[in-house]
């Protein structure tokens, strides 16, 4: 990949950048869940490496966050929108060399990142815990850049009309550019207190409702329709679940913070807005499950297929817990508890993720010419995961609702603590699970890449049969 | 861009936009994928609606509020009775006062909003100090080890100052009314705007 960063564009092969955003995506999925892993000892074994400062939970929770959401997800979808938006402009990327410098300066900006994060330099800040510098950085040198290729794709497409992924490609790329630098405002402008608590929460919202959900399902409207080769069920509904999202997703940061001393109207508006994310949940599961009519033995054959329904089936529960966990008559007992944090795993571990994990594993066989190396590599990477978040989220659901009754009822701290322990060791459990499945999965992208069978000019992979 | 009012539940399009846009969705190859234009199948359109509904019955103002100082005026008071005074262990001394104050109109509210001697010792000075001043302790909320004045709106005094009382119905509640209102009725003309959903096209490529 390197000797391509000062070469011609016109000289780089195509899909260039969307394999080195491919295998940095996985690379960095096995390190993030790698800390998940040992963040999740610590809590399951609290006598777990001790000593040393820099392998204390504080240090690398935000490490773990950080190389997950900007690591793992952003730049799968990073290389979904290197190889699906070009394609469904019957076109090239505009700027392969663009692509990979935007992946080159992505993975060290991110490094620099968790670096100062594991060093114990940050904002302090749930979710935007980059200080400012690393903000910008990723900002101008990350998201822009990524912008600008996807934009440029999309106006130099041979197509008249635009489908519905890059609808949400190209509006969530603007989306989160903005979320960026206005989130991270107090940073840039001291801004403390209330504003600081809203924009914090505006911020780790927005991050998932305009860019982690939007992406993730704009990739299942290309995933689903390319490998079962079925249309899309409904280009209506695509207009429903796009302009909601964008509508209902938006609005609700306060509810967030229900228990703070916000101005009640704006808690009540958010609430109801918080509901109504089940519309764009609606909208797109019914037009995914719908598409997939007459195609459902590819559930159970085609690796793909059966990653993204799975991804799909999980908006389900994500989005009921999501619409009602925020409301006053449930948020003042779980609010604080391990249920958000089994909910946000539901959302980046569970949804997306399997969602993503399809988009690279279809663009990765593309792009390289290549048939997945061993499908039973692959199913057990699916059943490790599925397995292994499931674990996770069961159990993190019931410690939730333990400190919930402990924080209402007034139970002493340590008593809660001796209550969750089996749910700890669970948890470390299912998270290390998920690890031992992405090892799995970069060894068999590795091998795909050097023994994968060659597809041949004019075939899709998946129009091939497996070999092992 | 021409419109067409005759059918709006069918096409907001004039003919030959509809049929432009027929021709297009056709002849187009969007990188293999082809789309379908079915209407929005009605178990869909019908959950939409039961969101919406749940959304605004769900959220409704006065379910989930946090405890104001008034549901504790009992327990405060309770609190300088012989027969709590007596009681030397605080656990039983706590039960005294819940016993004491079952039956009034905030039962439930209590039991959401439990507390310990302790939290009643730090909060019973604050509350008395509201209660000499003859305020309305509903106005003032009880945010962990502190009575504050609420900070809701909405309603207002005969005097022009702001009642710090949840409202049954609030601003916020009547923003949302019409952001959905706005919401939906764009999404119809939008959607209103493409080729009949009687029609389908034939995906030859």
């Amino acid at each position: 990949m390197f000797k391509y960063l000062f070469a011609k564009n016109e000289d780089i092969p195509a899909g260039s950048a969307a394999v080195f955003f491919g295998f940095s995506a996985i690379i960095w999925f096995v390190i993030g869940t790698g800390l998940g892993s040992f963040n999740a000892a610590k809590l399951a074994f609290p006598d777990f490496v001790t000593g040393n400062i820099y392998f204390a939970f504080g240090h690398m929770r935000q490490v773990h966050v950080m190389a997950v959401i900007f690591g793992w997800i952003s730049m799968a979808f990073a290389m979904a929108m290197m190889y699906i938006t070009p394609a469904l402009g019957n076109t090239k990327l505009w700027s392969e060399k663009l692509g990979l410098w935007n992946c080159l300066l992505w993975n060290l900006g991110l490094t620099l990142g968790l670096t100062v994060l594991w060093a114990g330099i940050t904002s302090g800040r749930e979710y935007s815990d980059f200080p400012w510098p690393v903000d910008l950085y990723l900002a101008f040198f990350v998201f822009i850049p990524l912008a600008v290729n996807v934009w440029m794709t999309i106006l130099n497409r041979r197509t008249q009309g635009i489908y519905t992924t890059n609808w949400f490609f190209a509006s969530a790329v603007f989306m989160v550019i903005i979320v960026f630098l206005v989130g991270n405002s107090p940073e840039f402008f001291h801004l403390t207190g209330l504003t600081e608590a809203y924009l914090t929460w505006w911020f780790a919202h927005n991050v998932l409702g305009l860019w982690i959900t939007p992406v993730a399902a704009a990739i299942a409207y290309y995933t689903i329709p390319k490998v079962t080769g079925n249309p899309l069920y409904s280009h209506r509904i695509g207009h429903l679940h796009f302009w909601s999202v964008v509508v209902f997703y938006s609005t609700p940061a306060a509810h967030h913070l229900m228990s703070a001393p916000l101005p009640e109207w704006l808690k009540s508006f958010a609430s109801v807005e918080g509901v109504l994310i089940l519309v764009p949940a609606i909208a797109f599961v019914s037009n995914i499950m719908l598409t997939m009519k007459g195609k459902w033995h590819m559930f159970v054959e085609n690796i793909e297929v059966r990653f993204t329904i799975t991804g799909c089936l999980m908006a389900i529960p994500l989005n009921m817990q999501g619409g009602f966990q925020q409301t006053r008559a449930i948020n003042w007992y779980i609010h604080g508890t391990g249920w958000i944090v089994a909910h946000a795993h539901l959302a980046l571990l569970g949804f997306s993720t399997f969602l993503e994990a399809a988009a690279v594993y279809l663009g990765l066989q593309t792009i390289m010419k290549r048939k997945l190396y061993s499908l039973t590599l692959a199913n057990m990477h699916f059943w490790l995961l599925l397995i292994g978040f499931t674990i996770y989220w069961v159990s993190m659901t019931i410690a939730g609702l333990i400190q919930g009754a402990g924080k209402i009822y007034e139970v002493p701290y340590i008593d809660v603590v001796i209550a969750e322990h089996p749910y700890m060791i669970a948890r470390w459990i299912g998270g290390t699970l998920v690890f031992t499945g992405n090892i799995l999965w970069l060894y068999n992208m590795w091998m795909t890449a050097r023994k994968g069978t060659e597809v041949p000019e004019g075939r899709m992979p998946h129009e091939l049969g497996y070999e092992r | 861009m021409s419109w067409n009012f005759n059918k709006p539940l069918v096409t907001m399009c004039d003919a030959a936009t509809n049929e432009a846009d027929k021709m297009l969705w056709e002849k187009e190859n969007l990188g293999g994928i082809t789309e379908d234009n079915h209407r929005m199948p009605m178990p869909v359109v019908l959950l939409v609606v039961l969101t919406v509904l749940t959304a605004f019955a769900v959220t409704f103002p006065l379910w989930g509020q946090r405890p104001n100082a008034a549901i504790y005026e009992g327990y405060v008071k309770a609190m300088n009775t012989p027969e709590v005074q007596a009681i030397q262990d605080d656990e039983a001394a706590m039960k005294k006062i819940v016993q004491m104050n079952l039956g009034g109109k905030y039962d439930e509210l209590l039991e959401r909003h439990p507390l310990g001697m302790n939290d009643l010792r730090i909060i019973k000075p604050q509350i008395e100090a509201l209660m000499a001043k003859g305020v309305d302790l509903q106005e003032y909320n009880v945010v962990g080890d502190r009575v504050v004045l609420a900070n809701f709106e909405g309603n207002v005094k005969a005097d022009g100052t702001p009642e710090r009382k949840q409202p049954w119905w609030d601003r916020g509640y009547t923003i949302d009314i019409f952001y959905v209102m706005y919401f939906f009725t764009m999404v119809i003309v939008l959607i209103k705007r493409l080729p009949p959903s009687t029609w389908q096209p034939k995906h030859t490529h």
